[in-house]
């Protein structure tokens, strides 16, 4: 029997169509995921973290995981500037103990999105967002952009699933890509428009100029000429229900924030003509989850610092990146995420400088310079909990097969590491 | 082993039982009240004190999705606000978007024990259930959205009412909730096509339904079910110059739909401020023409009794506005600029929820004028039992401002000293002034938890303080004779419970929070017959695959985020036709 509808754990597309056959407490077959899909599923197994170890200069020595908890909660009650990292690629309850730890030592809580779509979120603090859902674009949209973005690749099935298919409230669609490279997404759209590196702000403001019926003395802006940017905002216009998909070519590109902000003021002027929302493509399975859980918890959704026993907001200066380049943090608490495989060198730097505690089912570099790896089930296909796609729906995880002998989820590890401090004070 | 409390020389006001400043003792056991108990119980004397059920909350966005997608939005509404952590408490947020736990503490710290949120997307029910795991001290009821659902359209336009009454029943067992909200209806769904519906027989886009089809049926089906709590309704054409007379005409529809079991109150409209507005003489549909309609609505109560209301007072100062109304909250923001999100919930909610934040300011004609709307309708309404109080928090100003409404309600001098810093068109288009009408301790003990318990058809455990009822009890510093004379008094006494206890635990002491246990989640589906069910459940099914973009399988809420709290009231089955 096949266990099926089961949400695939990788990326902010959240598939919850997958088929799985499980025999003898393996995974045998995946029908439906893409290929990313499959290998997150057929090779869970591959490149575990044989077992909580802690290093020594000669190497890591696998212990008791009560060993390994009991010297994670040393080095965060020693610490006094302790980082809570990652969080984007494990399960809502995972986070909420997080947050216990780092309120309890009143450290650091930062997630993954302070390097993705961070930039998204400071622009809809400057000016809100229409937010579109997956299932309304499916059924209704008939102009849909993707901007900055190459779903082929980073999420390989979301033009076949959500895109492609067109619902029975849409007569027609067409899809676009902007970029500033001719990717398989831009060949796998209706038309691509190919703008200059650094340009989206540019193209944006230029549209909303256009929009609003300004003329413009200038024959081309950001690679594109006036008339093919005219004809692009007269399609905007004249969509009945208008989608913006974006990815990290527009957040992490010259501009950051203030691309997004610009995004959303299109969007929200394309409101008065039509009906338009956007999605962000948010690339880590629950991102938008690890947002979402310290959003209700603290009223901030990254970069969170608790050092006077109440939650403090602040990018640039509690975001990880920033906390690490200035050598400020003197322990890390890492779930879920690479840290040393994704931050940038001068950030790594500081922490190979630093105890970091690892929690994460595989090896990956940040495994092997940690204090103390403790592996941990994985959230999805060895225990369940709630992840949150990148249109904001909360879906349910499956726990497909038994973690490992003696490997528990992240929540609970997280609450024996809590416990552990809060018995040691 | 038994837990035994004796609260000792109350003065009780309990209007479910005519108990209009009693003294009494309240023996408490195994977190009920009781008839006595033995010698042995622990005692608290609460001499010269005021003492009511808990507090009752029918309308106040405290979970999900829209909650959240404000709060991430708004970190400088955060920021005015921190809330350390204590040896009892965890850390957040306050302001007009307290973060879970800070809610649950602040509805405690006022004597609060039941809050019901009454707007969840069903298909994000999990969102809500998730949350509520964070936010403790308090009962919780949920009210799922059903007024712009196209399988809701799809029995509506066929004309199937058991239909309607089982995919209700369904929804309620998928998500928990306790009843049914209905926003705009039919205008939600036109926003998906940039567009809003006002009248009542005005034909939805892609439909051959009216606004009035899609709210007399799920009337209707609410009866049918028998559910305890009638149907909670925001109506079409909110926040419009004069739709006092469209939110009339819209109960006119409803009051022909007969009661489950005899019930004389059918639907329950939601936070009036918004919903009655009237307009000068000759003037049109434009804020520059604003007057109150409040009073026009009290003597229509007055007159008809088939609803109830809240308030959903205005406050001034901070809000934040979010409802499931997008095209509402898309024309705030065309009038304020600020910040807007649309939130669009694909089958259930297509168009979407909006949130905008908002300041109202006393000095504002309309907004003064907006204020006056719910104090008129309050200060008119011959029945209190069908007047709850609210702030649509954080619509018309966050929760933690019930204190100053009531301090409003029952002290003209309070009125009178406030009015002096409004803008003078609050005397010119409202009679508030005019009015010398205090409300009694005994009238706040009904607005603020007997009627809103009974509204919610949780009487029989809620809002009193009779033996069989929870042991959720308020105690306030408070007495009778200085309330008039001293409005502050009023403020400082219902926003810091001497006492609060929860469920026979006390959760609150002299205004500080001394326990954080959780509360329990009041839900209610009752059973159809199998075979409509099935039939039903079928359809659904068929429908989902060709509407929603995941799977049927995922979407009710799992057991395991409901086990703990989840307390499924007893209600009657219901035969097909
Ligand atoms: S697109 Fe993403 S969520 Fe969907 S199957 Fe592929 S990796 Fe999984
Ligand atoms: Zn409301």
């Amino acid at each position: 029997m096949p266990v099926v509808n089961v949400p695939c754990p990788f990326c902010g597309c959240l598939c919850d169509d997958i088929e799985l056959m499980v025999h003898d407490g393996r995974i045998k077959s995946n029908r439906n995921g893409c290929a990313i899909s499959k290998t997150k599923f057929l090779r869970h197994a591959d490149d575990r973290l044989v077992g909580p170890s802690l290093r020594h200069s000669s190497g890591h020595e696998l212990v008791s995981l009560a060993t390994a908890v009991d010297h994670a909660a040393r080095i965060l009650s020693a610490s006094k500037r302790p980082l809570v990292y990652g969080l984007s690629s494990t399960e809502n309850d995972a986070h909420r103990e997080a947050y216990r730890i780092a309120e309890l030592v009143r450290g650091v809580v930062d997630n993954t999105s302070s390097v993705c779509h961070g930039p998204s979120i400071l622009g809809t603090q400057d000016a809100g967002e229409p937010i579109g859902s997956l299932g309304e674009v499916r059924l209704r949209a008939d102009l849909v952009v993707y901007w900055g973005s190459n779903p082929q690749v980073s999420h390989p099935r979301h033009l076949n699933r959500y895109t492609r298919p067109i619902g029975e409230f849409a007569s027609k669609r067409t899809i676009w890509v902007v970029d500033v490279r001719r990717t398989v997404s831009a060949e796998a759209a209706d038309a691509f428009y190919q703008i200059q590196p650094g340009h989206d702000l540019e193209v944006m403001s230029v549209l909303r100029a256009l929009l609003r019926g300004h003329k413009l003395d200038c024959t081309e802006v950001g690679g594109l000429s006036i008339g093919q940017l005219q004809q692009m905002a007269e399609s905007m216009r004249a969509a009945e229900y208008g989608v913006l998909f974006y990815g990290l070519g527009l957040t992490q590109s010259w501009g950051r924030h203030h691309n997004v902000d610009a995004a959303i003021r299109l969007v929200q002027e394309l409101n008065e003509y039509a009906k338009w929302s956007m999605v962000p493509m948010r690339g880590h399975f629950n991102v938008a989850g690890a947002n979402r859980t310290l959003t209700w918890t603290t009223g901030y959704p990254f970069a969170v610092d608790f050092s006077r026993g109440y939650p403090r907001y602040q990018p640039g200066e509690y975001t990880a990146v920033d906390l690490l380049q200035r050598g400020e943090v003197d322990a890390l608490l890492n779930v879920a995420a690479d840290p040393l495989a994704s931050l940038p060198a001068a950030a790594v730097r500081h922490l190979r400088r630093i105890p970091v505690i690892n929690l994460d089912p595989k090896r990956n570099l940040t495994s092997l310079i940690a204090e103390v790896n403790i592996p941990t089930a994985m959230a999805g296909i060895e225990c369940d909990g709630v992840a949150v796609r990148m249109d904001g729906l909360p879906l349910y995880l499956r726990k497909v097969v038994e973690p490992p002998a003696g490997v528990l989820p992240d929540r609970e590890v997280l609450r024996m590491i809590y416990d552990r401090m809060v018995s040691m004070r | 082993m038994s837990r035994s409390l004796l609260l000792q020389n109350c003065r009780v006001y309990d209007p479910l039982h005519h108990i209009d400043g009693e003294i009494m003792d309240i023996p408490i056991r195994d977190g009920k009240i009781v008839d006595s108990v033995p010698e042995s119980a622990s005692r608290i004397d609460l001499s010269g004190l005021t003492v009511m059920a808990g507090g009752v909350d029918i309308h106040t966005h405290i979970l999900g999705s829209k909650l959240n997608t404000a709060r991430a939005m708004c970190p400088e509404d955060h920021r005015a606000d921190p809330v350390a952590a204590t040896k009892k408490t965890r850390s957040g947020v306050g302001f007009t978007l307290p973060s879970s736990f800070v809610t649950g503490y602040r509805y405690s710290t006022m004597g609060y024990t039941t809050v019901t949120e009454p707007a969840v997307p069903p298909v994000k029910a999990l969102d809500c259930w998730e949350e509520l795991h964070d936010l403790t001290n308090v009962d919780i009821a949920m009210l799922p959205m059903l007024g712009n659902n196209m399988i809701t359209f799809d029995f509506v336009q066929q004309e199937d009412l058991p239909g309607l009454a089982a995919y209700v029943s369904w929804i309620l067992h998928s998500t928990g909730g306790l009843g049914v909200k209905v926003v705009n209806p039919g205008g939600t769904y036109a926003w998906a096509h940039g567009k809003n519906v006002r009248e009542l027989d005005t034909e939805i886009p892609d439909w051959r339904i009216t606004p009035r089809m899609i709210l007399t049926s799920l009337c209707q089906a609410v009866e049918m079910l028998g559910l305890p709590h009638p149907l909670h309704f925001h109506p079409n054409n909110l926040g419009k110059v004069g739709n006092v007379e469209t939110t009339i005409a819209q109960l006119e529809s409803l009051k022909h739909i007969r009661g489950h079991n005899g019930r004389k109150h059918i639907v329950h409209l939601a936070h009036i401020s918004f919903d009655a507005l009237g307009m000068v003489e000759g003037g049109r549909p434009e804020w520059k023409d604003v007057h109150s309609g409040g009073l026009q609505l009290a003597e229509y109560a007055n007159a008809n009794d088939h609803f109830t209301v809240d308030l959903g007072q205005i406050t001034f100062g901070p809000a934040t506005t979010m409802t499931g109304d997008g095209p509402f909250q898309f024309s705030l923001y065309e009038l304020t600029h600020s910040k807007w999100a649309n939130m669009t919930v694909d089958v259930e909610l297509p168009g979407g929820a909006g949130i905008v934040p908002y300041t109202y300011d006393p000095k504002s004609p309309t907004n003064a004028v907006q204020w006056a709307v719910s104090m008129e309708y309050a200060l008119n309404i011959r029945d209190i039992w069908r007047c709850a109080l609210s702030t649509d928090h954080p619509n018309a100003g966050p929760f933690t401002k019930y204190p100053l409404v009531l301090s409003w309600l029952m002290s003209k001098r309070q009125r009178d000293r406030w009015l002096t810093e409004m803008h003078p068109s609050v005397g010119q288009r409202s009679t508030v002034a005019e009015s010398d009408r205090e409300w009694s301790l005994y009238e706040v003990a009904i607005a603020t938890r007997a009627a809103p318990a009974v509204i919610l058809g949780l009487q029989a455990t809620k809002g009193h303080l009779g033996v069989g009822a929870d042991a959720d009890i308020a105690v306030y510093d408070l007495r009778p004779d200085d309330i008039q004379r001293d409005p502050d008094r009023i403020v400082r006494a219902f926003s810091s419970a001497h006492l609060t206890v929860l469920g026979g635990r006390v959760v609150v002491k002299r205004g500080e929070v001394a326990s954080t246990p959780h509360g329990r989640v009041w839900s209610s589906s009752p059973q159809v017959e199998e075979s409509l069910h099935r039939r039903v459940v079928g359809e659904v099914r068929e429908r989902f695959s060709r509407w929603y973009a995941h799977s049927f399988d995922n979407y009710a809420v799992p057991v395991r985020y409901r086990a703990a709290f989840e307390t499924p009231m007893a209600t009657p089955s219901v035969a097909e036709s």
